[in-house]
């Protein structure tokens, strides 16, 4: 601002000192100054102002700022305190899991301590299995060769039994030829020199027949023996109730003079092979058929036996009979209790019967008396 | 009975001669022909050897064959016999003193018509030839010769 060096109107001055115009324009030259310093300190004052209303306002927004700031600070401390109850809640199960695992570490001590025990049990019974081994294996050894004995042994009876065989074979060819010519011829000489010869000599030549006939008569039987124990034997199941009826009809069929009552209980049955079942029954009943030849009429049996647990089977007829002091010998081969002449036979008939039943897996037993029947009781 | 002939297959002296008294008391002995060996029956069924003089068309009306041959077996004659045209529907009546299962299966095998044990009992065989003689030799009727 300029300042007026002219006279304000207002200011109305004696015109007589000079010097106090003077000093009055100094003063007012010096309030003009300071009113100058003042507008500048004025303005500085503003411009203090302002930077203090901008400091203001930044401070305000600071103080926005850090109430945000404090908001946020709550919210982590809230969000802290939530985390902080579920760290706690870890903790205390984490706890809880530390107190499980010491009791788990106790129980896996005390199982560890017991598989040790059972390690050492192991190692006692390992050793004592390997001595076991060692035994088995020894006696391993020793059923080999057993076995191979017996593969061996089998071996030599199926050879012998090959040779067996043969020699029946060769028994019911070559025995029966030379008993042909004894018997044929002489039967020749009685024919063709009947007038040469006395009643003695024809006599000798009955009995050089009958004794060759006898002969291979035995052959016969020995070789049904023998064949009974070689041949293979099939299982069937079998009617005997029938098998007996064919055989009683057979017998009187032959002999239909004879008058003989045949009490065959029916529905028996058995297992085993046909044609040696038939042979035992065919023996059993013509042997009683033979031993009531004597008496004029007789009475033949064949059914079951009720008495013993056994089930058994028996036949039974009311003929000659048999001492039963001599029971023993009824079933050896070739052993008889009657003369050939009081009944023919070679003796062998029942010893086959008994061979066939034993080879059933049966007993075979009798009762009797003399005159008084007898009865032939078997198990199958 | 003329030109009916039997032809008897036997090795066995003994056998022969009784064989030959049975059918001589049933009169047809005089028919008989015998074999001592297998190589000669088969001689005499095919006319050869020592019969190649035979007519081969006179066959027998049957053979009487025994098993035990030498040199060839009786059932090797009868496989031969069965094996040729001419003698294949020979009739065959094996007559042994065998009652083997084998030998009745064997010889049915190869073509016998009839199998028949050899009794130890003269009369029996007596008996028994005579049927034979009387079934083979009258009875039965063999095909018509072949030309």
């Amino acid at each position: 601002m300029s300042v007026q060096t002219t006279n304000p109107k207002w200011i109305e001055m004696p015109a007589d000192s000079r010097f106090e115009r003077n000093a009055i324009e100094e003063a007012h030259r010096a309030t003009l100054n300071i009113l100058e310093d003042f507008a500048v300190e004025k303005r500085a004052l503003e411009r203090g102002q302002r930077a203090t209303l901008n400091i203001l306002e930044d401070f305000d927004a600071e103080k926005k700022r850090m109430a945000g700031a404090e908001r946020a600070v709550l919210n982590i401390l809230e969000d802290f305190a939530s985390e902080k109850s579920q760290l706690e809640e870890f903790q205390h199960s984490f706890l809880n899991i530390l107190e499980d695992f010491s009791q788990e570490k106790k129980q896996l001590e005390g199982t560890q301590r017991a598989v040790l025990n059972i390690l050492d049990d192991f190692e006692e019974e390992k050793a004592n299995v390997e001595l076991a081994n060692l035994h088995l294996e020894k006696e391993i050894k020793e059923r080999k060769n057993a076995e191979e004995e017996i593969q061996r042994t089998n071996r030599e009876l199926r050879a012998a039994n090959k040779e067996l065989e043969a020699f029946s074979y060769s028994v019911s060819h070559d025995l029966r030829t030379p008993l042909r010519s004894i018997d044929g011829f002489s039967q020749a000489l009685l024919e063709d020199y009947a007038d040469k010869l006395d009643s003695t000599a024809r006599d000798h030549l009955q009995r050089v027949r009958r004794a060759a006939q006898r002969m291979a008569a035995l052959i016969d039987d020995m070789l049904n023996l023998s064949r009974v124990t070689r041949c293979e034997l099939h299982r069937e199941k079998l009617d005997l109730s029938a098998m007996a009826k064919s055989i009683a009809t057979e017998l009187q069929e032959a002999e239909p003079g004879r008058r003989v009552e045949f009490v065959i209980e029916s529905g028996l049955t058995a297992v085993g092979d046909p044609q040696l079942l038939r042979a035992a029954m065919e023996n059993l009943l013509r042997n009683s058929w033979k031993y009531t030849s004597g008496h004029p009429t007789a009475r033949i049996e064949f059914g079951r036996s009720a008495e013993k647990e056994k089930h058994s089977l028996f036949v039974r007829d009311d003929g000659a009979g048999f001492d039963p002091r001599y029971a023993d010998r009824l079933f050896g081969a070739f052993q008889r209790l009657h003369t050939a002449k009081e009944f023919p036979g070679t003796g062998v008939g029942l010893a086959t019967v008994q061979r066939i039943i034993h080879r059933h897996g049966g007993e075979i037993w009798a009762e009797g008396a003399v005159e008084m029947g007898a009865t032939f009781f078997f198990t199958l | 009975m003329e030109n009916k002939t039997i032809l008897l297959v036997e090795d066995n002296a003994d056998d022969e001669a009784l064989t030959f008294r049975a059918l001589t008391k049933n009169n047809i002995g005089n028919q008989l022909v015998v074999a001592r060996d297998g190589a000669e029956a088969l001689d005499y069924l095919f006319a050869t050897g020592q019969y190649s003089a035979r007519d081969v068309n006179a066959g027998p009306q049957v053979v009487l064959l025994d098993l035990n041959l030498p040199k060839v077996s009786g059932l090797e004659v009868l496989r031969r016999l069965r094996a040729n045209d001419r003698t294949k529907h020979l009739p065959v009546v094996i007559l042994t003193s065998s009652n083997e299962e084998q030998d009745r299966i064997q010889g049915y095998e190869n073509g016998a018509n009839s199998y028949v044990r050899k009794p130890v009992d003269f009369n029996q065989f007596i008996d028994g030839v005579r049927q034979l003689g009387l079934y083979w030799l009258i009875l039965n009727e063999l095909p018509p010769p072949r030309r």
